[in-house]
Order: C-alpha cells, then sequence, then structure tokens
C-alpha cells in the first residue's frame, strides 16, 4: 500500500533574492485507502500511515439532528451521550477509562459529536491499542440496549441540559445559531431547530425513545468506520470481522424527509435579539446556499474565506478603516442536504450603536462585488491549500485523516473525496464566486440577526 | 533520544490494566507489542547577533511551524501599565517602513501562510505556520514585524479599542470573572501574575502610542530573542531562512529583569463571590497558588492533578457530571509559568446546585491529601500522560507548544527525550508527597461567580472560610 504521497515543488529552497515572482506554496497530499464492505453492510475503509505509533478508530452513523421527529429535538445528540454510557461488556464510566489508560486524551483523542447531518465517534491510541478501540465500539453498537437504565438517561439529560446552558444559554451570542437557522429554514424543514434541542424536548425524552432510536440508526449498515495510522491492513481486517463480523444488519433507515428547498428565500428577514449576556453589539449575516454535494460547494467555501479574509475588503473597511467593528469573520456550515448556509459576522464596540454597526455592514453588503478580486480568490486559494495541508498532520481526532476519509464516504459515497478537493479549488473561477454574490447575498436571501447588550434581570446588589 | 527505562516499557505494554477485575463475561483486548517511537531530535545554535536558535525536525508533512520569541512578556510591565505588552505584541504586524498593516497580511494570506503576533505573561512573538515552500519568505517577513515595526497612530487606536473590548467581553462570563478574580485573590498585589495578561479596561484605555514605542525599544533585542523552528526543516535550512533575516538585527542588548510572583499567605479557607444577576449556570474555581515549570515538584503534582482532573475518567468530572449530572465538564488545571503559577479545580455548574458543587470540590480536594490514591489509579493516569504523548506532539503545532515551555523556562532541550520515563516513575508515594507539603485544603481560595441572589445563601451556609463579596473589577464591596 502507498504511502502518503508527497508532490514537492522543486525550487523549495530557492533564496528570496532569485525569486522573482514569489509563489504561494504548491505542495499537495494524498491520502491512500484500501476499502471492504462486511456482509453485515458495515463499510470499512483503511489508511496506513506510519510515520507516528498511533492508530486513529472513526465510526460515522448516518444519522443526524436532520433525523429527528417533531417534538424530539436534540435527541441524535442525547442520544450519543448516551453511547458512552456502557454496553454488555463495558461498564459505565469505562469506554473512557480504558481508553484513557491506554494513552488516550479525552476531548482530543476520544470524543463523539453530533451534526446536523451525522453523528462520529472516535479514538486515537497508541498503535499497539488498536483492538481495544475496536472492541469498544463493536460492544457499543452490538449490545447498548442490554445495559440501558431509566437513571442512565437521568443523569446525561442533565448533563446534555447543562451543555447547552453553558453553550447557548449563558454565552453571549450563544443564541445566534438557533435562531439563524430557523430563519433560513422553514418550519417543519429538518435543517430548521437546533442540534442541542430544546429544553422541553429534551424533558421528553423516554428510555423507549433511546432504543427505538438506536434499532433505527445504530446498524452496521448504517456505519463507516475509519482506521487508519500506524496499522497493517490484514491484520485490521481481521481484527475487524473478530468484532464487527457477528452484528445483525439492521432494517434499512427510513427515507428523510425531503430537504429540498428554493435556492433564495424570496424576502429578507431581521431580528433584533436583546441579550443580557452581551456586553457589546453584534451582527450575524446569515444566507441560504448551495448545500456541500451541490458542485459549487468548493466555490461557497471559498468565497466565506474571500469575505473573511484579513486583507479582505470587509475587514479593511469595518475593522481597520472605519474601526466601528473589533472583528470581521465569514464562514459556512457546509450542511449536506438540500441547501447550507453561509455567514458574515461583525462584532461591534462595547458601549458603541447597533444601528450603526448594522448601517455599515450593511453599505458594504450592498457592495460585496467589488471585494471579490481575482487576487482575492487566489489568496483564498493558497489558504485552503495551507488548511488542507496543516488539518492533516492529525491520524485521528477532529478533521483528522480519519475524520475526512469517513466524510467522504458518508457524506460523497466516496473516501477518496478529500483527495480531489485542492483541485477543485483549482476549478473556481472569479466568476463563479460573483455569481455566488449576485444569486445568493442578495438583501432576499438574507437574515440579519441584531445582538443587543440587554440590562441585567435584576441591579447588581439588589437582593 | 533515551532508550526506553523498564519501567516505562512495562507501564506502556501493560496499558489496558488498570481495569477493574469485575464479572464481565468478555475482558478487554490486550495490547499487542508497543511499537517504537523517537523524540523528534533538537539542535540548536546562535547567530552573531546573538539570537539563539533551536530547530526541532520533524518532516512527515510539507509544513513548518515558527516562532519568534522575545522576552517581553506581560510579567515585566508595571501595574499601572498593565496590558502593554500584549499591546505592543498585538500591535507588531500592524505596519513596516514600507508595508501597511494590510499589505503584510495581504502577503502572509497569499503565501497561504497562518501568522499572528502577541504576547503573554512570559514572552512577546510572532508566530508562524506555512507549507515549507512557502515558509523561508513568510518568515523573512514575519522576523520584518518583530525588528523594525513602525505602530502607526490610527492602528494604535484601532487595536486598543479592540483590546479594551476583549477584557469587557472576558468579563461578560462567568468562567471570565472566576478566572480574574481567583488570580487577583492569590497573589500579592503587585504580583504581575495576580493581573490579566491582556490587561483591563481602564489600565488599557491609559496606554498611549509612546508607550509602545518606548516598550518595544527598551525591551526587544537580539539578546533577549530566541526562534523555534518546528517541522519539516533541516538545521542548515534553519541557519540560511534566519541569518539574512533576524540574523541583522541590530539593538542595544536588554538586561531582562527576574521577576518575582510571591502568593498571598493563606491562614484559612477564602471564598469570593462576584455578582452575574441572571446567570443560569455559575462558574467555580477552587484552589491555590502553585508552582513554575521548572520547579522539581512538577512531575509529582502533574501526576496529582490527573488523578484529580485530569481527564473525563478523573475524580471531579465523575463525580459532578457522571454521578450528579451538575455539569458539562469538571477539570483540573496545573498552570505552571515563571517561577510561579496556579493549582485550580474549575467547572461551570447549574445554579441551583451551585452550593453542592462547591462542597464536592473542597471535599474531592481534601480526599486526594487525607487517603493515599491506589495504585492502579495512579497507574491508569500515569500511563495516559506517557501513553499519549506521541500524539500530543503530532502537529508542529503541538510539538512547538511543547518545545515552548522549554526554551521559556530555561529547561535542556533535550527535556522531552526522558519526558515519558520521569512520568512513568511516578509512585503513589510520590503522590502522597507532593499533596502533604504543597496541597492546602484547609487554605484555599474559592471564586464563585454567578447569580448571588440565587446561590450567596446556600453557600454561606456551608461554612467553608471567610466570604467576600467582589465586583468585576476585583473590588471587595461587602
Amino acid at each position: 500500500m502507498k504511502r502518503l504521497l508527497f508532490a514537492l515543488p522543486l525550487a523549495v529552497l530557492l533564496p528570496a533574492a532569485l525569486a522573482a515572482q514569489p509563489q504561494a506554496g504548491t505542495e499537495t497530499v494524498q491520502i491512500s485507502y484500501v476499502e471492504e464492505t462486511l456482509p453485515n453492510g458495515l463499510r470499512v475503509v483503511y489508511h496506513v500511515d506510519r510515520s507516528t505509533p498511533v492508530a486513529a478508530v472513526d465510526i460515522w452513523y448516518n444519522v443526524g439532528s436532520k433525523h429527528e421527529q417533531p417534538g424530539r429535538t436534540g435527541f441524535a445528540h442525547l442520544f450519543e451521550h448516551m453511547m458512552f454510557k456502557g454496553s454488555r461488556n463495558v461498564g459505565d464510566g469505562q469506554h473512557f477509562g480504558l481508553l484513557q489508560a491506554a494513552g488516550a486524551r479525552t476531548g482530543e483523542d476520544i470524543n463523539g459529536t453530533t451534526s446536523w447531518d451525522r453523528t462520529n465517534y472516535f479514538e486515537q491510541v497508541p498503535s499497539n491499542q488498536l483492538e481495544l478501540a475496536l472492541w469498544l465500539e463493536a460492544d457499543r453498537m452490538g449490545t447498548l440496549l442490554e445495559t440501558l437504565t431509566p437513571e442512565k438517561l437521568e443523569n446525561q439529560r442533565e448533563v446534555v441540559k447543562n451543555e447547552r446552558r453553558q453553550g447557548v444559554d449563558n454565552q453571549p451570542y450563544g443564541t445566534w445559531t438557533e435562531k439563524m437557522l430557523a430563519h433560513l429554514f422553514p418550519e417543519g424543514h429538518p435543517y430548521h431547530h437546533p442540534v442541542i434541542g430544546s429544553m422541553e424536548d429534551l424533558s421528553a425524552a423516554t428510555l423507549d425513545d433511546v432504543a427505538t432510536f438506536f434499532r433505527t440508526y445504530y446498524a452496521p449498515n448504517n456505519a463507516v468506520l475509519v482506521i487508519a495510522g500506524d496499522i497493517d491492513v490484514d491484520n485490521a481486517k481481521t481484527l475487524v470481522r473478530r468484532h464487527f463480523g457477528d452484528i445483525a444488519r439492521g432494517p434499512a433507515p427510513p427515507p428523510l424527509r425531503s430537504m429540498a428547498l428554493p435556492p433564495r428565500m424570496g424576502e429578507g428577514r431581521r431580528e433584533v435579539v436583546q441579550d443580557p449576556n452581551a456586553q457589546a453589539p453584534a451582527i450575524f449575516v446569515g444566507f441560504r446556499a448551495p448545500p456541500a454535494r451541490d458542485p459549487q460547494a468548493n466555490a461557497v467555501s471559498l468565497l466565506t474565506t474571500v469575505l473573511g479574509a484579513r486583507s479582505g475588503g470587509l475587514y479593511e473597511a469595518l475593522v481597520r478603516r472605519q474601526q466601528i467593528a473589533t472583528g470581521v469573520g465569514s464562514f459556512n456550515f457546509g450542511l449536506v442536504d438540500g441547501a447550507d448556509a453561509m455567514f458574515i459576522i461583525a462584532n461591534g464596540k462595547p458601549g458603541s450603536s447597533p444601528d450603526s454597526l448594522e448601517a455599515a455592514l450593511m453599505a458594504e453588503l450592498d457592495n460585496l462585488a467589488a471585494h471579490v478580486t481575482q487576487a482575492a480568490l487566489d489568496r483564498a486559494r493558497a489558504q485552503a491549500r495551507f488548511g488542507f495541508i496543516n488539518g492533516l498532520q492529525n491520524t485521528g481526532g477532529f478533521g483528522g485523516r480519519a475524520d475526512v476519509l469517513a466524510m467522504g464516504a458518508t457524506y460523497f459515497n466516496d473516501p477518496g473525496w478529500v483527495n480531489r478537493q485542492l483541485d477543485e479549488n483549482d476549478r473556481v473561477t472569479l466568476a463563479d464566486l460573483q455569481r455566488l454574490v449576485r444569486e445568493r447575498m442578495s438583501a432576499d436571501n438574507r437574515v440579519v440577526l441584531v445582538y443587543v447588550p440587554a440590562p441585567q434581570p435584576s441591579t447588581p446588589g439588589d437582593r | 533520544m533515551m532508550r526506553p527505562t523498564t519501567a516505562l516499557l512495562a507501564l506502556l505494554a501493560a496499558g489496558a490494566a488498570a481495569r477493574p477485575a469485575a464479572a464481565q463475561p468478555e475482558q478487554p483486548p490486550a495490547p499487542a507489542p508497543l511499537r517504537p517511537y523517537t523524540v523528534p531530535p533538537v539542535e540548536e545554535f546562535r547567530l552573531p547577533n546573538g539570537v539563539r536558535v533551536v530547530v526541532v525536525r520533524d518532516a512527515k508533512l510539507p509544513i513548518v511551524a515558527g516562532r519568534i520569541m522575545v522576552d517581553a512578556g506581560a510579567a515585566l510591565e508595571p501595574a499601572e501599565q498593565s496590558g502593554l505588552a500584549v499591546l505592543t505584541g498585538d500591535l507588531l504586524d500592524a505596519g513596516l517602513p514600507d508595508l501597511t498593516g494590510s499589505q503584510i497580511v495581504e502577503e502572509m494570506e497569499r503565501l497561504g501562510a497562518e501568522f499572528g503576533t502577541s504576547a503573554s505573561y512570559s514572552y512577546a512573538f510572532a508566530t508562524l505556520t506555512a507549507t515549507k515552500s512557502a515558509f523561508p519568505r513568510a518568515f523573512a517577513l514575519a522576523a520584518r514585524t518583530v525588528m523594525e515595526p513602525t505602530f502607526p497612530p490610527a492602528e494604535f487606536q484601532r487595536v486598543q479599542g479592540q483590546n479594551v473590548a476583549q477584557a469587557v467581553q472576558i468579563r461578560s462570563s462567568v468562567e471570565g470573572l472566576a478566572d480574574e478574580a481567583f488570580s487577583r485573590a492569590v497573589f500579592e498585589p503587585g504580583a504581575p501574575y495576580s493581573r490579566p495578561p491582556y490587561g483591563n479596561p481602564a489600565s488599557l484605555q491609559r496606554l498611549t502610542r509612546d508607550d509602545v514605542v518606548a516598550w518595544h525599544r527598551t525591551r526587544y533585542s537580539p539578546s533577549n530573542t530566541t526562534v523555534l523552528l518546528v517541522g519539516d526543516v533541516t538545521a542548515a535550512e534553519a541557519r540560511q531562512m534566519t541569518t539574512g533575516t533576524i540574523g541583522r538585527w541590530s539593538a542595544p542588548a536588554v538586561q531582562v529583569p527576574v521577576v518575582r510572583n510571591p502568593a498571598k499567605p493563606v491562614t484559612g479557607t477564602r471564598v469570593i463571590l462576584i455578582d452575574r444577576p441572571g446567570s443560569v449556570q455559575s462558574g467555580v474555581t477552587v484552589g491555590q497558588a502553585g508552582i513554575g515549570f521548572a520547579d522539581p515538584a512538577y512531575f509529582r503534582w502533574l501526576g496529582l492533578s490527573q488523578v484529580l482532573g485530569g481527564g473525563f475518567n478523573a475524580r471531579l468530572n465523575m463525580n459532578l457530571r457522571e454521578r450528579h449530572g451538575w455539569t458539562y465538564g469538571a477539570f483540573s488545571n496545573l498552570q505552571a509559568l515563571r517561577g510561579a503559577g496556579e493549582f485550580t479545580l474549575s467547572s461551570s455548574v447549574r445554579t441551583n446546585v451551585t452550593d453542592s458543587a462547591v462542597a464536592e470540590m473542597v471535599r474531592e480536594y481534601r480526599r486526594i491529601v487525607e487517603e493515599p490514591v491506589p495504585p492502579e489509579e495512579l497507574q491508569a493516569a500515569v500511563a495516559n500522560l506517557v501513553g499519549s504523548f506521541p500524539s500530543s506532539v503530532q502537529t508542529v503545532q503541538g510539538l512547538m507548544q511543547r518545545m515552548q515551555s522549554v526554551l521559556l523556562y530555561g529547561l535542556p532541550v533535550d527535556y522531552y527525550a526522558s519526558y515519558r520515563e520521569r512520568i512513568a516513575a511516578l509512585t503513589p508515594q510520590d503522590i502522597a508527597a507532593v499533596a502533604r507539603e504543597k496541597l492546602t485544603p484547609d487554605a484555599l481560595t474559592i471564586v464563585v461567580a454567578g447569580d448571588l441572589a440565587q446561590i450567596e445563601a446556600p453557600i454561606r451556609a456551608l461554612n467553608l472560610g471567610t466570604v467576600e463579596v467582589w465586583d468585576p473589577d476585583g473590588n471587595r464591596v461587602r
């Protein structure tokens, strides 16, 4: 099997004085892999890289908050927490305990994450502990329900509520994502509600919901397993068969509700949010955008890089010249089905006027095309190339090699999706970006959230 | 590198040996033989003008990280100029004699380089990561931002405003309020570590551009500058890259004063409350002043911290999150800087269980002093620190972060060659000794930021010690 392949430029160390037209980096990285599908439907991808003695296991289940039923928002994520509470051979708390003792860090190496489109579970361990990681994942995929108790559900329900308080309810601007998505996607659309869910729905979740969800979505035929790093493929295949081979195939998951949406909202929306946690105004602008499976996806990502760049026109105008904002950012979520969401965010100074900040940002939005130039696109491409190689330094963890292989297989039915991305970026033209600005960033396709610092609910010192 | 000792090999081979011997139908699989790991090699040299260059070669991918570090951090600034070192560091990339701040950023983005300048307690820095082919040119520009920044007046005004906004923003969260108050409480008023490195809104507003210019002129010099290069770079390439850039810097040598950070003497437990009306969670920090990174007790305290709150499965999180469901997470932190530091347990907890959470945090603090740590629990904690080391330095940024502490705090550059062995050698007796010698469960500093209308009376009822109420600026109001 091939190692990572580097295409290095010839003039790596050309002295600066001799390089008439210095170029941005041109390096690239290819991730080699082999794949197979077990008789029970589990798709397995293997990637060998022996440069560090670590192995990563990463399972993506094709279920996210978009699969949730009305009245049960936040359930995919609550369920993800239940996957860490033990199974037939693994006691409550032992999943983390065994992996930590094996040399994996919680958070970075060991985690589970839930998004709108999928749920994943990963662990990066010293490579001699690969089998432990596979055994743990197989045990919960095969036997989670055997040890489920009301106490475990109640405990994690409280933990998730605390997660919501810490990340949403008690943070400045913590509500912006859920307000934004509620505006960008109509009532009833699967992207309308937040991944974390509402307190009411979290309270309503039952043990039966957990069991049904598991039987519906947590089957080998609805998952992709990636094993990456310092591994021997033949040995890894043997281990996969030993631990996952006997897990029964599940019924085909029910089809998603329709994700289709008109490309544009048709009319703009604006909401003023009084935020007692905020000390300074902030403006969040969202647009409905082509989704990750659309051919324009790379253009969307490069466009947000252009608009969020510190060398970009928005930063130049609002932060450096007018000094009305302390920062400007732009990014997209990368939603897979129907439509994606892209954002421009401007933070104001404490005590400054939200209206002035909004007016200044809106004036720039009316003139966005002027900021989208060939030079800006080229810079965005260079940044994307760096970001690509930078992200692939990690075997496992967030955005590491295992993660991008799993994403390719889950979203694009192609683990090798990652290997095409730099070429895809090279094919994006200035006209592609300008068309996106024209068609998607117009006033009839935008949501504006104006966050205004609100007085605290009571006066400090009052008892 | 040093050959692994027998203790290290035994520990790594045992790996998951800490699993409880419960009557499980199936035991976890045993680890395979350990695969070899070599700590990346370190080389260093000094340029004729005095700049020290340290190179860590790790050529897995065509990527290089670099950091130019000047011994001009916030620990050196006077209290009335709090925030000056960071403000100066933030402004390094705001202009050069022939380039505006916009042009500097534009060139870095054109090269696809991730670039920034700032400062911390310990040092000021320009930091850079880029692909190998783009790195030399980006480094040359980064070096100029350290050597010849012009601090344009409009940019001074802008960044000053941003730093004020940031200082205000940090105090809008319960975590930020508790952090700042804790440091203020445990160190003597004159100690730099009693103040946040980024300053406070009032001190930042007092600073002028002249202050920044003077700080750079008197504190930045080749004599107190180190360049750290990590990744796909050889010592020869490093010499070529630095000689014609940072090696050409000429500025008077700087005498860096020794700064002390004395901890406030504590005789009993002190509870400090900060009101954030309507808060649905409280930010809780429990702990004491700690030690420097180079302190002989560092490894033992690190082991103790790992057992108490070093990860998901450590005592604190298992208690507060998994047993009680009071929080999303609870962890300990051994922040070891130059000559001093902090040891804290912290968590954001639901408002109506704040008193119970504080009581449990104090109880865990006391338990690790009063009861010996079971050998298997320590072994699991130690195995985690040892086994995860290769993962923690898999990226050039991770490796740079680790190496930076060694350089900043004056330890030998081959520090990590024996790092895993030193941790693997820890025993329950070591933990008991450091707990006895260093931990003061009867003289803790406890800071709680939250809705006092709901939490103050229950916390007072715990009778943990003296209770004070502070405003966000750190003034005692009651």
